[in-house]
């Protein structure tokens, strides 16, 4: 406890000078102070708004993911684990082939909300939702968005380049809009989530549990789940799907400052934004604009790997 | 009901899904007991618990603390009941202290912070519960027992007029078992109600005032651990056999466990080997000789007797009597016809009164070759005669009439195993 505010404190100064090092930072050059003829619209009309999309968006994942680990109790989960992304892909795979690349955000986050909504709709069948129905269910559903998406890009043409581009998630076009959007969603919905890191707490060690120490789980389940799917579902429209952040970030902060959500949830988006502008500054910068995806994936699945066998354990 | 604290039930049914696995219980709690939950695997001991605090949907009465358990809020439930579960995953690396904590979270804003008050209480919890060493380890480093103990602390610090236990002692070593348990008793003993569910029935009878037995969702027995804890109704529930008994420390009930092979032989009648003892002194030999493959029968032995105890435990036939009281003469009948029957008899030298000189008499009507002596190294028959010389009297006779006579075990399985009326004794006797 005593180092956690320190910490937090330390996580948002290495925020606030990360977006500034990397909006100065790029394939074009331009330094802190330039004056050269179009410095102030690449920096300002093409940079601030891509940077600042992937730190919000990178915090989005991050916390998503965090919630979703302790609400299915399994540090195994990720933001995408209710068929989010496989959704969102449907969806912006359908307004690439058959809307010739209108729209793709707005139908990848129909995409995502709809997978999500079919996958509660199964899962409560009964009346009732079992953590682990709704884990299962997800998977299912899933593999058959996914299954779909194959079939398009299959069918796809010439499309099939920007629909595999898409499914890797990129900021090539981030506008001042999708900044704005995404701090509209994650603002709200992260302290939403904060506010329920009590919540999680008890939710992670069992909804029996929780509800034995007065937590009203059914209700905390609806308002994390809610939230998340807000932040994913957005996310997913602005950039696409992009792995590992959402899983790999929550388990640093785990590490640094133990798994108490209330530290965890503000401690997560700040990661989480740090490491998406970071992979996404190397990546226009040093790979000629890969997908990002490609990169978090790069650094992210051997850092997991080695993160698991430092600790011996999961945290 | 009345605004005293407890929980009543009338007509309680609760289960998963369609199928009732409580059905139609009413009991009462009141404040300042502790009950014993008993009954067989998937009795439905468990699910009365969780009915009770409300995490599986019941329908009848529940009344907690004077009021239905359904006008209850959940934060409100957090602070009037406690529940302790068999076990709980543990996913994520909290320490013990922020575990513990958890149990604060109902009496506290979620946009507040934690109090002064709220630490103190949970320290005192891990105190209570032995732990509080453990306090800043992480619980995915702690035994089972440990972590036991840390859900026992979490529970206590919620400060709840009713705890809940499913099998809180499942886990732990006998000194902590004894220390909890303890613990809850003198919960109970300044005002809490507390209910625990129990696999260990000797454990129950040991610290609850009262136990409920459970069958098939039933309620079988409801009363205090002797009145419950009877052989008939645990063969009648558990389909176990069990001598009770009255334990000579605590003076509570306890049982002990009939091993039950299936069905009891019974042997040639002619073969048998009868032993005759009392105070506990023949127990040894009655294991020996069962151990061995004898088929042995135990003399007149009364219900509090030691070898009584074994003799059941060993599932050996046995003439028993009441205690304290004189031989019925229709037991002293049956036994001398046994006398005639048997092969061999073993006399497992014992302190003789009055009360039981008779069946000491009554071996000079039988075969003086078949009987065996066993009169350990180093004792005298004198020490074991309080009839002013009778017995004494009776065992020189026999040996006398070649009765073999031996100081050890080794001695009397060498005698079995030669033909009865084989000359000699191995020892003479020493007056």
């Amino acid at each position: 406890m005593t180092r956690t505010i320190p910490l937090i404190i330390g996580l948002a100064i290495a925020a606030f000078l990360t977006i500034i090092l990397c909006t100065f930072t790029g394939p074009a050059g331009f330094g802190f102070v330039s004056t050269a003829p179009g410095a102030a619209d690449i920096v300002g009309g093409i940079r601030l708004p891509r940077v600042l999309s992937a730190f919000f968006i990178g915090g989005s994942l991050a916390v998503a993911g965090a919630a979703m680990q302790s609400l299915f109790r399994n540090p195994m989960a990720d933001p995408y684990i209710l068929g989010t992304s496989s959704g969102g892909a449907l969806g912006a795979s359908l307004a690439i082939v058959f809307l010739g690349g209108f729209f793709v955000p707005i139908f990848a986050w129909i995409g995502a909300v709809v997978a999500i909504m079919i996958v509660w709709a199964i899962a409560s069948r009964k009346g009732v939702i079992s953590i682990e129905t709704l884990l299962l269910t997800g998977i299912a559903v899933s593999f058959f968005f996914s299954a779909l998406v194959s079939f398009l890009i299959a069918v796809a043409g010439q499309n099939v380049h920007s629909i595999i581009f898409w499914l890797m998630g990129g900021f090539w076009n981030a506008s001042p809009y999708d900044a704005i959007l995404s701090a509209a969603i994650l603002v709200p919905a992260g302290a939403l989530l904060f506010f329920m890191g009590r919540d999680l707490n008890a939710l992670s060690l069992g909804e029996e549990t929780a509800a034995h120490l007065g937590i009203d789980a059914a209700r905390a389940r609806w308002i994390v789940l809610g939230g998340s799917t807000l932040l994913v579902a957005g996310a997913v429209s602005i950039a696409g799907s992009i792995g590992f952040i959402g899983l790999v970030t929550p388990h640093i902060v785990r590490m640094l400052l133990g798994p108490d959500n209330r530290v965890v949830i503000p401690a997560a988006i700040l990661t989480g934004g740090i490491l998406l502008v970071l992979s996404d500054t190397l990546a226009r910068t040093f790979f000629s604009d890969l997908p990002v995806g490609i990169i978090t994936a790069f650094i992210g699945a051997p850092f997991f790997i080695w993160l698991i066998y430092q600790r011996g354990e999961t945290r | 009901m009345n605004d005293r604290s407890g929980i009543n039930a009338e007509n309680l049914r609760a289960g998963y899904g369609t199928e009732d696995i409580v059905k139609a219980v009413s009991c009462t709690f009141p404040e300042g007991t502790f009950t014993g939950i008993i009954g067989p695997n998937g009795s439905g001991k468990t699910t009365l618990l969780r009915a009770f605090s409300r995490v599986i949907p019941s329908s009848g009465i529940l009344e907690l603390n004077g009021k239905a358990v359904t006008e209850y809020s959940l934060p409100e439930l957090g602070m009037a009941l406690g529940f302790v579960p068999q076990d709980e995953g543990r996913p994520f690396s909290y320490t013990v202290m922020q575990v513990v904590l958890m149990a604060r979270y109902a009496r506290t804003s979620r946009f507040a912070a934690l109090g002064p008050e709220d630490f103190a209480r949970c320290h005192n919890a891990l105190d209570d519960t032995g732990i509080a060493h453990l306090a800043d380890r992480s619980i995915r480093t702690l035994s089972g027992g440990e972590w036991q103990r840390v859900l026992i602390a979490r529970a206590l610090a919620q400060d709840t007029k009713v705890l809940l236990l499913d099998e809180p002692t499942s886990h732990l070593d006998l000194s902590h078992q004894s220390e909890i348990l303890s613990l809850m008793s003198s919960l109970a003993g300044s005002g809490s109600t507390i209910i625990g569910v129990f696999h260990d029935l000797n454990l129950a009878a040991l610290y609850c005032d009262r136990l409920i037995m459970v069958r098939q969702g039933h309620l079988v027995a409801d009363g205090t651990p002797a009145h419950v804890l009877t052989p008939e109704r645990i063969r009648e529930v558990y389909g176990a056999d069990v001598v009770s008994s009255v334990h000579p420390v605590t003076g509570k009930t306890f049982l002990m466990p009939v091993s039950n092979p299936g069905g009891t032989n019974v042997p040639d009648p002619s073969r048998i080997i009868l032993v005759i003892s009392g105070g506990g002194s023949g127990s040894d030999l009655l294991h020996l000789l069962s151990r061995r493959g004898y088929p042995v029968a135990a003399g007149i032995l009364a219900t509090t007797d030691t070898d009584y105890l074994t003799a059941r435990a060993l599932q050996i036939p046995c003439e028993e009597v009441p205690p304290f009281s004189r031989i019925p003469e229709q037991s002293l009948a049956a036994f001398r016809e046994a006398l005639d029957r048997v092969e061999r008899i073993i006399l497992s030298m014992h302190p003789v009164g009055p009360g039981n000189l008779p069946v000491l008499t009554m071996l000079r009507e039988a075969d003086p070759s078949r009987i065996i002596i066993h009169l350990p190294d180093g004792r005298e028959v004198s020490s074991y005669d309080f009839t002013r010389g009778a017995a004494s009297a009776v065992i020189q006779d026999l040996h006398d009439a070649g009765a073999h006579c031996t100081g050890t075990f080794n001695g009397i399985l060498e005698l079995l195993s030669t033909p009865p009326g084989a000359p000699g004794s191995t020892r003479s006797m020493q007056q």
